[in-house]
């Protein structure tokens, strides 16, 4: 390839009707060599769309996308690119009566194993056996030893680490900081947030269709807020919702959920002046992350969430503070 | 290169096996039941049935052992199960991968759609040349085995003129499978046409006016019986197998290329 300086990925009104829905309406971003980019967005976004257009298994309806300096669209061009690109996709369609041996041996032969033995000890799938025995952890491990064992420049992961146990998570992020360092450019969707904070430099949001942000990692998450849960009285619920920066409260029988996008100390000092019987504070599902910042804006084209009034407090993007 | 061929093809070993075997131990019987037979008139059995159903079973000169094969073997298990076999095996080679998103991880490599189809399709030889170059010798052994004799070049020219007919019903698959999403459809698909197909041919065979719908049908172009007797055939007839299996493969090529997956 002759664009060895261009971006690995680069993508640009990329579109993908499908008559009854439009699963990408206009996708730009570019994704830098040597980089992590983690490609957001709750199930349904389109992330898998993006994806499988990237790879030519499906034709975009309009716009572009250079994969390695490859269009999408010429196939001789992205099928020599594919020497270069390792895949795993969200769904491991991997043929069940094989064993994870012969199924590498025939990935090998097509695309290099130059790195296999290597990552088997990273990742620990029981290639002697055979797939339809694998648990969805052992066949994400097996696709990731086939996305990576050829030394790809470029890789592309659909959800990589669903299936994977809390233990091989982390081992999966270790070693895609690793790739990285290395010089791999690393392509991955993923639809919780804590998988991108750990591992990406940069995040893309696709929403409804359309990539509606791009920001770094430490903004977004500064930006989340944090879910919380309290189970308390009636008369402390009141006073805790009137706090400045909660959003969406929920009632319950025992208390409360909302978002909290204020300071986590002022919360703190607020519940501590009460009897409190249990609190829970952790990520918010990004989906309501979404629907916090972008609801307002999105609500119209995205119509999933139509039922749910946007708090008029939303004016709390200063949580930048 | 050929990685995909070879990885198919020794998946297919166990399934031409199990095929090879069947068909032989079919033919075994048939030739034991020819010696069971000997001394009936079956002439005389089958003079009463109407000409369209001997037509539709190949039934001719049933009292020597290659009319018997003919029309017992070569008639109803090439022609028609194989036949509906290839078709239905053509008409998993794609759509099946697509359904369990297999292909998403083949066309992940480097490979061009249309090298992916045609060595998928290759693989498709294995069974078809197996069931033909084992098939033979053990029709022949069977036959010494009784006692009778058939000629080793008509019943080696049967089996060689089955194979384009062969690829022409994994063609009809073929098409269906990178037609449709569900290997179920297609399959099902496949084997319909290819039934429909071949009773067209045997029913409209005689129907004046309409006898050229006959020539549609594959079955039409691959006669086993009159080969198998005395070693005739048409050249042209295996041309124009060859030919629709060309367009076959070319019009599945086209649809595969075109088509999201």
């Amino acid at each position: 390839m002759s664009d060895e300086t261009d971006s690995p990925l680069v993508v640009e009104e990329l579109t993908k009707d499908y008559g009854s829905v439009v699963a990408n309406d206009a996708v730009s971003f570019t994704v830098n060599r040597g980089e992590v980019f983690g490609f957001l967005g709750p199930n349904g976004a389109g992330k898998s769309t993006t994806i499988r257009m990237l790879l030519g298994l499906l034709k975009p309806t309009s716009g572009s996308a250079k994969v390695l300096g490859a269009d999408v669209r010429d196939e001789a061009a992205l099928t020599e690119a594919k020497r270069r690109i390792g895949y795993l996709p969200a769904h491991l369609g991997f043929e069940e009566e094989v064993t994870g041996e012969t199924m590498l041996d025939y990935h090998g032969a097509m695309k290099g194993e130059g790195r296999r033995d290597e990552l088997l000890e990273v990742f620990t799938p029981p290639v002697e056996r055979p797939i339809r025995e694998y648990s969805t952890g052992n066949k994400r491990m097996l696709g990731l030893v086939q996305a990576f064992m050829h030394d790809p420049d470029l890789v592309i992961m659909d959800e990589p680490t669903a299936g994977l146990d809390p233990l091989k998570q982390e081992a999966f992020n270790e070693f895609v900081r690793d790739e990285r360092d290395r010089g791999t450019t690393v392509f991955f969707s993923s639809h919780v947030l804590s998988e991108v904070r750990r591992v990406c430099d940069r995040v893309g949001i696709l929403r409804a269709g359309s990539l509606v942000e791009l920001e770094n990692v430490d903004a977004l998450l500064h930006r989340s807020g944090k879910h919380v849960r309290v189970h308390a009285s009636g008369a402390a619920v009141a006073e805790i919702t009137a706090l400045d920066g909660v959003i969406r409260p929920e009632r319950f029988a025992e208390g409360v959920q909302f978002i909290y996008a204020g300071d986590v100390n002022a919360l703190l000092r607020e519940l501590a002046t009460h009897e409190i019987q249990d609190v829970e504070l952790g990520e918010p599902p990004i989906e309501d992350v979404f629907t916090h910042y972008y609801g307002s804006r999105e609500d119209a084209a995205e119509g999933d969430r139509s039922g749910e009034a946007t708090d008029p407090t939303d004016s709390a993007g200063g949580t930048d503070v | 290169m050929f990685e995909t061929v070879r990885y198919e093809g020794k998946r297919r070993l166990r399934g031409a096996a199990v095929l090879t075997a069947g068909v032989g131990a079919y033919a075994g019987f048939i030739i034991w039941y020819f010696t069971v037979l000997e001394g009936v008139d079956y002439e005389d059995v089958f003079s009463n049935l109407p000409p369209a159903m001997l037509e539709a079973f190949g039934i001719e000169s049933l009292s020597t052992i290659e009319g018997f094969l003919g029309a017992q073997v070569f008639n109803f298990v090439w022609l028609l199960g194989l036949g509906l076999y290839f078709a239905y095996v053509g008409g998993g080679v794609v759509a099946r991968d697509v359904e369990t998103e297999r292909m998403d991880l083949l066309l992940s490599l480097p490979v061009t759609r249309s090298r992916l189809l045609v060595e998928k399709f290759a693989a498709l030889l294995v069974p078809i040349v197996a069931v033909n170059a084992l098939g033979g010798p053990i029709i022949y052994l069977f036959v010494v085995a009784v006692g009778e004799t058939i000629p080793p070049d008509h019943l080696f020219l049967t089996h060689l003129l089955s194979v384009p007919f062969l690829l022409v019903c994994a063609g009809i698959g073929l098409v269906f499978s990178v037609a449709v999403d569900r290997a179920a459809i297609a399959e099902r698909g496949a084997v319909g046409t290819a039934f429909v197909l071949y009773l067209v041919e045997s029913v409209v065979g005689g129907a004046e006016g309409y006898d050229w719908i006959q020539y549609l049908s594959p079955t039409q172009y691959y006669e086993p019986t009159p080969t198998l007797i005395d070693g005739s055939f048409e050249p042209i007839d295996s041309a124009i197998l060859l030919l629709a299996f060309g367009g076959l493969l070319m019009i599945s090529q086209a649809l595969f290329e075109r088509r999201d997956v």
